[in-house]
């Protein structure tokens, strides 16, 4: 070891504390891929936060859609990073679904993982709102409404709610509003990297040490490996072939206070949060709504009524399927044309995802476990 | 006006031009599908329908004359078509966006020609929707009253379009030789329109072919990799 390095190590024994977390993690042998969700989401948060910096030196909020114009049309590969951005978010927020799912089929939320769950649900939260105010950032006709009703909806709740909403968007959308919400936009991106590495804590103080161990490296870094490489080619695939899947083209329009969108699609990732909101008729109740919905995931630990531990059987294996059908049946609701029908249709998938969580979830687990 | 169709024609004459087959029966537009790349010389006709036709009220704020480039015409081109434009404040250069056109706010019944920079890519059926609605106009049903100065466009949602059919035969004259149909015409705005609103289309494809491909070969090499390591562990 040079003369500099040891100098370093004894002063902040960085490379020691690097290399003990990494070669010095002993997990089981039987890891899918399946379990790399986590890290995928912490790489797509990451890749955001980069090609986000690149965007924010020249995002102007006071002419927010032809600034973004002017990135992909007049800046060198602008297009590219802007790109990497809006279609980074889709695959962002398809690994956190799919780990939410993951934990949800695998029971992980019970005891002693009830921590690590709210931590998920955290910053799925956390992800929610950066995604909708960058959304909001893009300045079209879709997020200029969409952050009108936001913004007028907390502005008439009054109280607390109201006073912070107020403090939040600055009233109701101008170009100050903009500049505020970019700030917002980042710190709370943020934010998200600092509870994804408190989730990485504390999913590592109840992991149980397994029979026949294997290193973290090299076994499970190649694993990673391949599915970060997987993750990369699909992305590629979207963001080249298949750029802006999921938002509404109406986005593509500039925004005008004075031409109302006939419907007010969200991105695709708030679609089941919106279908959910929607069924209420009042910006309180849309509120009430979206709470209660993360309510039950809160209390999902105690909901379920099976033993810690025990695995799932058959029925709550096939409930957990259904609820996943549920909710992508309520996000199509809310992309199809209004309709009697879509209207009846976002009822009942909301109901049922109640019914689920406060019913049949229960019921299911405590006859298993009997 | 004249001088600058002039200036036009020879400068397209000079261009690099493809004769492409018959894409109007039925329409289609080398732009479509997964590997699609944009038809320069439709490009190019597209540019002279706009310039001619559609400019006249309709602006495209996010574009610039250097843009033209893009077209397959050289900078020497671009400025020249430029120059031929007159600014308020003189001849247009590289570095001027697409000169607006001055319409009434209550022309065409108060319905303002909307910016077509992304219209493509705000329209559901995008370039299609655009050709339809060009060559869609028709003499109204005896049971359908239009409303004042509106026009029956089985395309456009309502029926009812304030745009008059702004399309006839012969309306440009092609340096190329292409026949100037509405058809053609239409088409050829509409592959226009479809670069405009997304100009980095063939960039995209180009590069997002390389990153597959190598992205294929990692993958495959990454999986021998783990299976190699993994063995060694048994």
């Amino acid at each position: 070891m040079s003369e500099q390095t040891s100098w370093l190590a004894t002063r902040l024994p960085v490379a020691a504390t690097l290399r003990a977390q990494v070669m010095g993690i002993l997990l089981p042998r039987d890891m899918p891929y399946a379990a790399t969700f986590a890290a995928l989401v912490t790489g797509a948060v990451i890749f955001l936060i980069l090609s986000g910096a690149v965007l924010s030196v020249y995002y102007n909020p006071w002419h927010g859609f032809d600034s973004i114009q002017f990135i992909i049309r007049d800046v060198n590969y602008g297009w590219l990073i802007h790109g990497f951005h809006e279609t980074g978010t889709t695959m962002l927020f398809g690994a956190m679904y799919l780990l939410l799912f993951r934990a949800i089929l695998h029971r992980e939320y019970k005891a002693p993982g009830e921590l690590v769950w709210f931590l998920k649900l955290a910053v799925l939260l956390l992800l929610l709102l950066t995604g909708f105010l960058g959304f909001t950032l893009a300045d079209g006709a879709q997020s200029y409404w969409s952050l009108q009703n936001a913004a007028l909806a907390v502005s008439q709740m009054g109280g607390l709610p109201g006073g912070l909403g107020n403090w939040f968007f600055g009233g109701p959308a101008g170009p100050s509003t903009l500049a505020r919400l970019v700030v917002l936009h980042t710190a709370i991106a943020l934010i998200v990297v600092l509870v994804l590495a408190i989730h990485l804590a504390a999913k590592r103080a109840i992991a149980r040490i397994p029979g026949r161990p294997v290193a973290l490296h090299p076994y499970y870094t190649s694993q990673y490996f391949v599915a970060f490489v997987v993750f990369c080619l699909i992305f590629a695939v979207l963001v080249f072939f298949a750029p802006h899947l999921g938002e509404s083209r109406l986005n593509l329009v500039p925004a005008d206070s004075l031409v109302v969108p006939a419907a007010i699609t969200p991105p695709w990732y708030l679609l089941p949060e919106t279908g959910i909101a929607n069924t209420a008729a009042s910006a309180m109740g849309h509120l009430i709504n979206f709470l209660a919905a993360f309510a039950v995931l809160f209390a999902l630990p105690w909901l379920d009524l099976s033993k810690p531990g025990t695995p799932p059987k058959f029925l709550s294996r096939v409930l957990s399927y259904i609820l996943a059908l549920d909710l992508i049946g309520l996000a199509i609701t809310q992309t199809a044309a209004t309709s009697i029908l879509t209207g009846i249709l976002s009822v009942l998938f909301t109901a049922w995802y109640f019914l689920h969580f406060l019913v049949l979830l229960p019921l299911a687990t405590a006859t298993e476990t009997n | 006006m004249r001088l600058f169709l002039a200036a036009l024609a020879v400068l397209l004459l000079a261009a690099p031009a493809a004769r492409a087959e018959d894409t109007l029966n039925p329409p289609h537009w080398q732009s479509e599908g997964v590997f699609g790349s944009y038809d320069k010389a439709a490009l190019q006709r597209g540019f002279l329908v706009y310039q001619t036709v559609c400019a006249a009220c309709h602006s495209m704020n996010e574009l610039h004359y250097r843009d033209l480039t893009d077209l397959g015409l050289s900078t020497a081109q671009a400025a020249a078509i430029a120059s031929t434009v007159k600014l308020s404040t003189g001849p247009a250069t590289l570095d001027d966006i697409f000169k607006a056109p001055a319409v009434n706010a209550s022309a065409f019944g108060g319905a303002l020609p909307p910016d077509m920079s992304t219209l493509v890519a705000a329209r559901p059926g995008g370039t299609r929707y655009v050709y339809n609605l060009l060559t869609s106009y028709q003499n109204a049903p005896a049971d359908v009253t239009l409303l004042p100065s509106h026009y029956y466009n089985t395309a456009y949602p309502g029926l009812q379009i304030a745009m008059p059919p702004p399309l006839k035969d012969n309306a440009v004259t092609y340096a190329d030789g292409t026949k100037a149909t509405t058809a053609q015409e239409a088409a050829d705005a509409a592959a226009f329109l479809t670069w405009a609103a997304n100009p980095d289309l063939d960039d995209s494809k180009e590069i997002g072919l390389r990153a597959v491909l190598f992205l294929v070969f990692l993958t495959i090499i990454a999986i021998a990799t783990k299976r190699k390591i993994w063995r060694e562990s048994l």
